[in-house]
Parts: structure tokens; C-alpha cells; sequence
């Protein structure tokens, strides 16, 4: 069953690169068929991929010590790769945007890519992981990346597509007020996750905030957007500025998930005396 | 007189300041940028460490900003209550328009009816529509009526509580900061360690200060249970409570599964093993047996102290020796601190000094290190979370809306239905909303047909 999870995720990983170039093709051919095609790709990629963080579930408690797949930076790279593709076809469906994939399919393409380069064994937890509040935290957190991540995608096509140039026309109008809205969705979700995160250190470690470098860069995180959003509210800034900030934003999500543990545990290790 | 007006333009000039949403807009930004100072810097290390990273020079500058506990740091903490003074004054600052808003009377804005959105005409005089257009607006709010110089007008509205969702976020950032500070002033934090079968009534405070409780913690049994492969799966403390010596609660303790007794909450952290070494102590003519252990210094007969700080139950040395072996730090009277190598008696090497140290036998007893907490503001920081997240989908997914219907005499005997509409946001939504109300207004007439 786990070996049938891992090679689902193969599969699905290529089928997102595959659906990347499709959605690519459609935006520079402006060829139907090709951007029907992405999408069927896409959507069956999400399947997929739901079938396989099930199985991943299962064969967890068929090792005996059944825990929900959100525990590690695997199963979190998975789950970003699933949300971002729900969030994103979810926009697909209602704006009709097919151009939107360029940007954000990639995406959930790179996070599966990453993933596989990972460890993917299926490990019991640690005392301090098993609480509902972590996997409410992972979750909430990981819907609010996907969030972001699907604005900064629309930031990025805002920009390259050059709507900034004709920001009163219906689509950059459009495009504007997605960006703003999955930003909202993103903000709710983070705000969120950084409590439930609060809850489970709470009662882990009996401290709900202590400054580590994570929190803190969730917090820088929180920060921006809100900033983003007073922006919005009290300056009007609209269209070009919303899209360069929610890409700062996307900044900031990358950091906290990637950069805290790969670049600031490695200026740590002066004071460990391993640098 | 001059002062006096001099003072207020002043207190004026700091009162626009702080209600200033650019203010806020920088502040939001400053702190996310210093926060990164202090992630980029290690937190509450020892000088050395910085000095060894950043240079003599380096560690002068840190120190001189704090940057070494830069989240506690007394310029953080301003840029914190600037926030919080921003967020006040802002609020006070435009509450009083927002409420004088929610209760405006119905017929200033009857008579400021928004440029029209929709408009058909239906059969019939104005009065004979005049109930379904009263029917169809019901389904927005009540509905208010006026008379314009161009025919009846009417109003309806919702959602104008949604104003205040804004309201509801800003008080639950102020309630989280109180919370912080609450736990600050009024609370603790700190550690014990309990071997199995002991009782203890202080605990040793993050600073290193033992305080008592005023209540007593017996641990009754320590357990770590396995997963088959051998990690473990549970830390468990099975404790009791003690008032004046009775039993008052049992609790167990696992991680992620604290206990609390009297507002103060327990945490499974660590576990280990005390150890208790009976050794013979030797000083001049004085020779004794006592127990050391790796958990506190244990006072000898003549008023010093002993810990022990390592212990191997047997070790080989070649052919000369094989056996236990301890390291004893010692405390004399003058508190200086030395250690002595101790073996089996009369064997191995022991280390030359004014007292000398022999193993005569090990026992140990597991113990289990716990988490000691006391933060009276936790709960505010869980309404305020609480509060936050409510607030949030009020301010950004509910919209203050108004609906006008002007309904107007034709040449032709019919009537003109015009329709307009206000909000504060989301303006597609409260034009599918127009959209429906015509519709519906329309419906009815081709229904009498
Ligand atoms: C840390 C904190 C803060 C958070 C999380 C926060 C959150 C929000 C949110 C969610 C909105 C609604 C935005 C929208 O509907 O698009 C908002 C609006 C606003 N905020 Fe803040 N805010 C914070 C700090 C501040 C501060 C310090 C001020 C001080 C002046 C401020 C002033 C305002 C104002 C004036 C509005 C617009 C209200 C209106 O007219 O409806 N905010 N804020």
C-alpha cells in the first residue's frame, strides 16, 4: 500500500510537469485543445493524488501505529502539492482562466519534485507530534500556503501578461480582485494556522510563543500580508502594486517553509561549533 | 491662555499621528523587518559564542541593541506599543462615525438615493407595484418608504453590522497583546525534576530561582512505552497532588496532555535516571558512608557538598584495574569547586586531594523532569485568537448593503422601476444582487400576464 502510495506520486509528479508544458502550449498557441487537455491532466493528477495520501493514511495504520499523513516535510510537500492544485482548479472553474496554470501548476509540480527527492518512509510519531491541534495546525498553514501561492501565481501572470498596462479592463480588473481574495483566503488560513500551531506548543511545551525562527518568520509572514491588506484598504493600491507585494508575500511563505530550516539552522551551527 | 492652545495643537498633532493608518501600514512593516534581525542572530546565547561569530566588535554592537534577545529588547517592545497605541486611537478615532452611521435615520438616505443600476417598466400605476416591490425588497431588510419629487422611493438594507468586524479584529490584536503582557508580569515559568517516589514543593525557575509552591507533587510512577521498532511512543508521569500532606488530585502527565492544580500547569519534558552512589568518604580521620546522586548536591557530615558527575558501573584499565568508576565534584567550605576520580576501594587510582572518594555500591531510580507554568493571560490569548479569526470573516466576507426602488408614474400609465444600490465592498456581489431584485420584480409581471 505504501509502495503503491510513492509510485502514485511518481506518476502524478510527471503528469504535472506534463500538464505545466500543456498549459504552457495553450497560453502560446492559444489552442483549445491543449489547455482542455492540461486541465483533464490536472484534475486527474488531483485524484491521484488524493488516492495516494489515502493510502499513505491506511497503510500508516497498517504498520500498526496509524497516524494522519501531516507529519513531516514529505507528507507537507505532498499535501502543498494537493491544495494547490484544488485551489487553483477551483479558480479554474470559475474564472474559465486557463492561463492561470502557467503560472500555478508548476508550482504544485515543484513541490512534488521536491518531495520525491525526500526520505518517504512511513515513520511512527514522536510523543510531542501526536496531537489533533498539529494536524489542524499543518493543515490550516498548508491551505493558506496554497492560498498564497496560487495569488502569487496570478501576481506573477498579472505582471508578465502586462495587465498593469490596461489595469481598467474587465480581465486585469478581474485578476486584481483574485489576487486580493486569495490573499484574504490565505490570510484567514495562516492566521489560523499560526493559533492552532500556538495551541499544540501550548500544550507540548507549555509556552504558545517563544520566539523561535519559525514562528518568527510566520509571523514576518503575517505581517506582510496584513500590510498588504491595510494597503488595499487605506491607499487604494490596486492592480501592479498588489501583485509585487503578494509576491514579496510568496517571498516570505517560501523562507518560513524552506529557508528557516535550510539557511538559519546552518547560522546557528557556529554557536554548536559544527560551522 | 497661548500655552494652553500651544499644548492641545500639540496633543492634536500626536493624536493625528497615531491615527494614522500609514502609521500603522509602516509599523506592520518595520516590525516584520526587524523581526528578521533576530532570526538571523542566535537568541540568549552565551557572550563567548558571539564573540566567537561576530568579533569583539560585533558582540559590542549586539549587545549595545539588544540584538541578543532582540523579541525582549526595550526598542521591539516600543515599536510593539506604538502598534497597539496606533490601533487604539485609530479605533477611537472612527467608531463614533461608524455607529453614527448604522443609526442614521432612513429618510436621509431615502432622500440620497444612488445613481440608478437597473430600470424596466411594469404595468400599471405605481401604487398597484407598490406591494410587490415592498415584497421583493423584503428579502434584503426592512423596508423603509419616502416620497421623491419623482415618485416613491424605497429602501431596504443589510449587513451593516459587518461594519464592525474591523472593530472586532483590532480589539482582538489589543486583547492578544494584553494577554502577552498579563503573562509577562503575572506569570512564571520554570522546571522540576522528581525522581519516582519523591514529593517535592519548590521548583527551580527559568532564572535559576527555587520557588515554592504552595502545594506538593508526589510522582508516583514514571513509564516510557515503545513502539516494536524501538522509538518510543509515550512519556508518562503518574503524579499526585498534595495540599498540607492529603491527596487532593491524581493526574497523569503525558506530552501534549498537560495537568493543572490550582492555575498552575504541569508539562512531561524530560525523563532520566537518578542516580544514588553510596561512596565512603574520607577527610583526615573522618571516614563515612553516604549517597550522592547526579540530581543535587548532597551535603556531607562535616558541612560541604558532593554531586556526582559521571558514573561507569564497571570500566577496564588493562590489567591494573577493573570496576566502577565515578567523577565526584566536591564543594569546600570557601565554595570552591574541584572533582575527584573514586573507585573501588582500595583499588584503581584515586585523585590526591585534601578528601578522597571510594564507589561502594549504585542504585537508581528513574526520574521525570517536568515543565512548571503559570500564565494567567493564556486566556486572552485564546479569546483574542478567537475573536480574530470571527472578525476577520466579518470584515472580509459580509458587506454593508443598501437597495434603493424608485417607483415613477409613465406618460403611457405604466410604472418606471428603478433600481439603485450602495456598499462598502465587494460591488460584483451587490450587482448580481441588483440583478436578481430585477429579475424578480419582472417575473412578477410576466406571472400577471
Ligand atoms: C496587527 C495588526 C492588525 C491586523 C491583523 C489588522 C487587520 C485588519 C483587517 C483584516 C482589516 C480589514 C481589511 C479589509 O477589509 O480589506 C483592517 C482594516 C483597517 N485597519 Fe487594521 N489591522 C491591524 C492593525 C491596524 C492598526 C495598528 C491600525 C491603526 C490605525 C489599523 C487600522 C485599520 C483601518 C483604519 C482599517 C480600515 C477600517 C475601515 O474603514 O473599514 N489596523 N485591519
Amino acid at each position: 500500500m505504501e509502495a503503491l502510495s510513492n509510485q502514485i506520486l511518481v506518476v502524478v509528479t510527471f503528469a504535472y510537469l506534463a500538464a505545466s508544458v500543456l498549459y504552457l502550449c495553450h497560453w502560446v498557441l492559444k489552442a483549445d485543445l491543449f489547455g482542455w487537455t492540461a486541465s483533464v491532466v490536472t484534475w486527474v493528477g488531483l485524484a491521484a493524488l488524493t488516492a495516494s495520501i489515502v493510502l499513505r493514511w491506511l497503510a500508516s495504520y497498517q504498520l500498526g501505529f496509524g497516524h494522519a499523513p501531516f507529519s513531516n516535510l514529505f507528507e507537507s510537500l505532498v499535501f502543498f502539492a494537493w491544495t494547490l492544485a484544488l485551489i487553483y482548479l477551483i479558480i479554474e472553474l470559475v474564472t474559465k482562466l486557463k492561463i492561470i496554470g502557467v503560472f500555478a501548476v508548476p508550482l504544485a509540480f515543484l513541490a512534488l519534485l521536491y518531495a520525491l527527492s525526500l526520505d518517504p518512509a512511513i515513520k511512527p510519531l514522536l510523543p510531542a507530534l501526536k496531537s489533533n491541534w498539529l494536524i489542524a495546525h499543518v493543515i490550516t498553514c498548508f491551505l493558506g500556503y496554497a492560498g498564497f501561492g496560487v495569488s502569487a501565481a496570478l501576481s506573477l501572470m498579472y505582471l508578465v501578461t502586462g495587465q498593469h498596462r490596461q489595469a481598467s479592463s474587465p480581465r486585469a480588473l478581474l485578476l486584481d480582485d483574485l489576487i486580493y481574495q486569495t490573499v484574504v483566503v490565505g490570510f484567514i488560513l495562516l492566521t489560523a494556522g499560526i493559533v492552532t500551531g500556538s495551541i499544540w506548543a501550548n500544550s507540548a511545551w507549555g509556552t504558545y510563543w517563544s520566539w523561535d525562527p519559525k514562528e518568527v518568520w510566520s509571523l514576518i509572514t503575517w505581517l506582510v500580508y496584513a500590510a498588504l491588506l491595510h494597503s488595499r484598504f487605506m491607499r487604494g493600491w490596486q492592480g501592479k502594486r498588489i501583485a509585487i507585494f503578494s509576491l514579496v508575500g510568496f517571498g516570505c511563505v517560501l523562507f518560513t517553509y524552506f529557508g528557516v530550516n535550510l539557511l538559519l539552522s546552518g547560522l546557528h551551527s557556529y554557536a554548536t561549533g559544527k560551522g | 491662555m497661548s500655552k494652553g492652545s500651544q499644548s492641545s495643537s500639540i496633543g492634536e498633532g500626536i493624536w493625528n499621528f497615531f491615527s494614522s493608518v500609514k502609521l500603522s501600514f509602516s509599523l506592520l512593516l518595520i516590525l516584520a523587518l526587524t523581526s528578521i534581525a533576530g532570526t538571523l542572530i542566535p537568541q540568549k546565547e552565551a557572550p563567548a559564542a558571539y564573540v566567537r561569530g561576530f568579533g569583539e566588535a560585533g558582540w559590542r554592537l549586539i549587545q549595545a541593541l539588544g540584538l541578543n534577545d532582540m523579541y525582549h529588547a526595550a526598542w521591539f517592545r516600543l515599536i510593539l506599543a506604538a502598534l497597539a497605541v496606533n490601533l487604539v486611537i485609530c479605533s477611537l478615532n472612527r467608531l463614533p462615525t461608524t455607529l453614527k452611521l448604522l443609526r442614521r435615520d432612513p429618510q436621509e438616505d431615502l432622500a440620497s438615493m444612488r445613481k440608478p443600476r437597473e430600470r424596466f417598466t411594469l404595468p400599471g400605476a405605481p401604487q398597484d407595484n407598490l406591494a410587490a416591490a415592498e415584497k421583493a425588497l423584503a428579502k434584503v431588510g426592512r423596508v423603509h418608504q419616502g416620497q421623491a419629487p419623482e415618485g416613491t422611493v424605497l429602501l431596504a438594507q443589510k449587513g451593516g453590522w459587518s461594519r464592525l468586524g474591523v472593530y472586532v479584529v483590532h480589539l482582538s490584536v489589543l486583547i492578544i497583546l494584553a494577554g502577552a503582557l498579563a503573562g509577562n508580569f503575572f506569570g512564571f515559568a520554570g522546571s522540576v525534576n522528581i525522581e519516582q517516589g519523591q514529593t517535592v514543593d519548590h521548583i527551580i525557575l527559568d532564572n535559576r530561582q527555587p520557588k515554592r509552591l504552595d502545594f506538593a507533587l508526589r510522582l508516583n510512577k514514571f513509564t516510557v512505552s515503545y513502539y516494536p521498532s524501538g522509538m518510543p511512543s509515550e512519556y508518562r508521569s503518574d503524579v499526585t497532588f498534595l495540599k498540607n500532606g492529603q491527596p487532593v488530585k491524581q493526574a497523569s502527565l503525558i506530552v501534549n496532555d498537560p495537568a493543572e492544580f490550582q492555575g498552575i500547569d504541569f508539562y512531561q519534558a524530560t525523563y532520566g535516571e537518578s542516580l544514588n552512589l553510596k561512596v565512603s568518604y574520607q577527610k583526615g580521620d573522618l571516614t563515612r558512608e553516604v549517597v550522592l546522586s547526579n540530581q543535587r548536591w548532597r551535603e556531607l557530615p562535616d558541612g560541604t557538598f558532593a554531586a556526582v558527575a559521571d558514573f561507569r558501573k564497571s570500566i577496564k584499565m588493562g590489567d591494573k584495574y577493573s570496576g566502577p568508576f565515578a567523577r565526584i565534584v566536591y564543594q569546600d567550605k570557601q565554595g570552591d569547586t574541584q572533582s575527584f576520580n573514586a573507585f573501588k576501594p582500595g583499588a584503581g587510582m584515586p585523585s590526591a586531594g585534601p578528601v578522597s572518594f571510594a564507589v561502594l555500591g549504585s542504585s537508581s531510580v528513574p526520574y521525570s523532569g517536568l515543565q512548571v507554568k503559570y500564565d494567567p493571560g493564556v486566556w486572552f490569548i485564546w479569546v483574542g485568537c478567537t475573536l480574530m479569526v470571527i472578525g476577520f470573516f466579518i470584515a472580509f466576507y459580509f458587506a454593508h448593503r443598501k437597495v434603493w426602488v424608485r417607483l415613477s408614474p409613465t406618460e403611457q400609465g405604466r410604472t418606471r422601476v428603478e433600481l439603485a444600490g450602495g456598499t462598502n465592498k465587494n460591488r460584483p456581489g451587490l450587482t448580481r444582487l441588483l440583478t436578481r431584485l430585477g429579475a424578480d420584480l419582472r417575473g412578477q409581471e410576466q406571472q400577471a400576464e
